[in-house]
């Protein structure tokens, strides 16, 4: 700003101030301003204090009058035009956050769904104690961001929709009230096992229990009343190799949110175990829970499990690329009915080309449709150092024995994170390579 | 030398600026705010010098010495005294904390 123009303005911008206050200090402030070298900072300073000095009952005793309202307008106008130009690049950038997450420096880390209410609560990237934002997945096609809070990463929502819990920069467990979901709210922390290797959270189906599973050992939690859980029994997870052998590739092991999972039913509670089983527990009590079964070892780092509708199958998929279907109408005595291995050479591109050779370790997610007729199965791979990543999805129909028929693979290049499948209507969320938002892929 | 914390200086309370400024005797309006620009590098604008001001005296933390003047210098009072002394000594709480920090690193 040209120095008479802001020496004008500054003395217009005095006179801008109430009676009262040009009385007290418009003489000495005029003065001052003749001292002074007035640049755009001395008008935004003297509109700040006009702007103040009218808004401070102490210096408000004039009447109203339609002038003054003319003025007082004009002042306002005055003041707000540079101050809207200045705010824009702001005002644009909330905007884009509506539409784009703004603590995502990688794809989508993690979701917790509820169906029932159509919330969705979503983190990015590896920001562990970031930001969490709240959606209204009521049309998938259309999600309407409610709100965010800084909650770490989000693991399950209860089945009612009323409480996500999170698992924050520290390991622990946090519950989060998000029944308002417009205004989340912490309401308790679960402090067990700080620094562990925590493998997942799942909420029972009739929301009563939380449980959360660290490398070799879960806590069942009463959450009925979510402000205060009361932990109800801690189970010893059968480890091989043990947490000291795991320690050091700790960093091989992450986070999966499908580890862990309750039958439909609520009796049963399935967790990938150490690296290579998963086993199987009778919670029907959770005081007094029991391990049912070991599945036998599928061969690699198990890394998502899924229950049936019926809760009479379970699908467990491993790091290889491998699916194993397991009969679990006898829950304590397992059979598996169905293996398809190699998934990961399968994945393909368009062309048929096979992916691929350098790739970074898959993601994977999986899920029964809700009539239990199809068990769905999404790998991400990625070329490393590359940012193309590649969704592929497979198909299979499942037979009333768990045995699974002809598969039907369809690459899409979905996402460059963490697959999910949501439940009701089936969708697929993930991040597109290089992009800080999250997609909905329908499934057929 | 103050233009590296002329950033952080900003946010800097003008009341404490102010009121530090008047322990070292009356001044008017303009010499305030070259004064305050002197110790703490900080340049204070008229409208944010009078808006401090005007609470200030207020309170009655500062009053002014003599009416009628275009050029009125203000001086600190007894209470004004007493809150300036209860800011630096928190200030120097705050110090000596960042000083330890400092110099024995993050999270000590």
């Amino acid at each position: 700003m040209r120095p008479p123009l802001a020496g004008w303005l500054s003395r217009v911008l005095v006179g801008w101030h109430p009676r009262r206050w040009r009385q007290r200090y418009g003489e000495e402030m005029l003065d001052v301003l003749d001292q002074h070298h007035p640049t755009a900072r001395t008008v935004a300073s003297l509109g700040a204090s006009a702007l103040g000095a009218h808004l401070d009952p102490g210096w408000r005793t004039d009447r109203l009058s339609l002038s003054r309202l003319r003025r007082a307008a004009l002042m306002s106008a005055v003041i707000a035009a540079p101050l809207a130009l200045l705010l824009a690049p702001v005002g644009y950038g909330a905007w884009q956050d509506d539409h784009w997450h703004p603590a995502a420096d990688e794809g989508l880390l993690s979701v917790a769904f509820s169906a029932r209410t159509a919330v969705m609560v979503t983190a990015f990237g590896q920001a562990v104690d970031g930001t969490d934002v709240v959606w209204d997945v009521s049309d998938l096609g259309r999600p309407r961001r409610l709100s965010q809070f800084e909650g770490g990463q989000p693991t399950a929502l209860s089945p009612d929709g009323r409480t996500v819990a999170t698992v924050a920069f520290s390991g622990r467990t946090a519950l989060w009230d998000v029944a308002d979901p417009r205004h989340p709210a912490m309401i308790a922390t679960l402090s067990v096992s700080d620094g562990d290797l925590l493998r997942g959270q799942a909420f029972s189906p009739d929301g009563q229990i939380l449980a959360v599973a660290y490398y070799d050992r879960v806590f069942l939690w009463d959450v009925a009343s979510p402000a205060r859980p009361r932990l109800l029994r801690s189970l010893d997870l059968p480890v091989t190799p043990t947490p000291q052998a795991l320690a050091g590739a700790s960093d091989q092991v992450p986070f999966s949110p499908q580890d862990i999972a309750f039958s439909p039913g609520g009796s049963i509670l399935a967790i990938a175990t150490g690296t290579d089983q998963v086993t199987l527990w009778n919670v029907t009590d959770p005081a007094r829970a029991y391990r049912l079964a070991t599945l036998a070892s599928p061969g690699d780092l198990t890394q998502a499990l899924a229950f049936s509708p019926r809760g009479n199958l379970l699908a467990v998929l491993t790091s290889d690329g491998t699916v194993l279907v397991y009969s679990v109408a006898d829950p304590a005595r397992p059979a598996r009915t169905a293996t398809v291995r190699g998934l990961l050479a399968r994945a393909l591109y368009p062309d048929g080309q096979v992916l691929c050779n350098g790739c970074n370790p898959a993601s994977y997610a999986v899920a029964f449709s809700p009539d239990g007729h199809t068990l769905t199965v999404v790998v991400d791979r990625e070329e490393m150092n590359a940012n193309s990543g590649r969704d592929t999805i497979f198909d299979w129909h499942v037979t009333s024995s768990g045995t699974l028929g002809g598969a039907t693979a369809a690459g899409r290049d979905v996402a460059d994170s963490q697959p999910f499948i949501t439940p009701g209507d089936r969708a697929v969320l993930g991040s597109p390579s290089d992009s800080h938002a999250w997609h909905a892929w329908a499934l057929p | 030398m103050h233009g590296k914390f002329d950033d952080l200086g900003r946010f800097a309370d003008p009341s404490v600026l102010i009121l530090t400024s008047l322990a070292g005797g009356p001044k008017h309006g303009y010499a305030i705010m070259t004064d305050v620009a002197g110790f703490s590098g900080v340049r204070m604008e008229p409208g944010t010098l009078y808006g401090a001001l005007s609470r200030l005296e207020r309170r009655g933390w500062v009053r002014p010495l003599s009416a009628g003047e275009r050029r009125r210098p203000y001086e600190i009072t007894g209470a004004g005294q007493e809150v300036l002394a209860g800011q630096v000594t928190a200030m120097q709480q705050i110090v000596a904390v960042a000083r330890l920090r400092a110099a024995t690193g993050w999270g000590a």
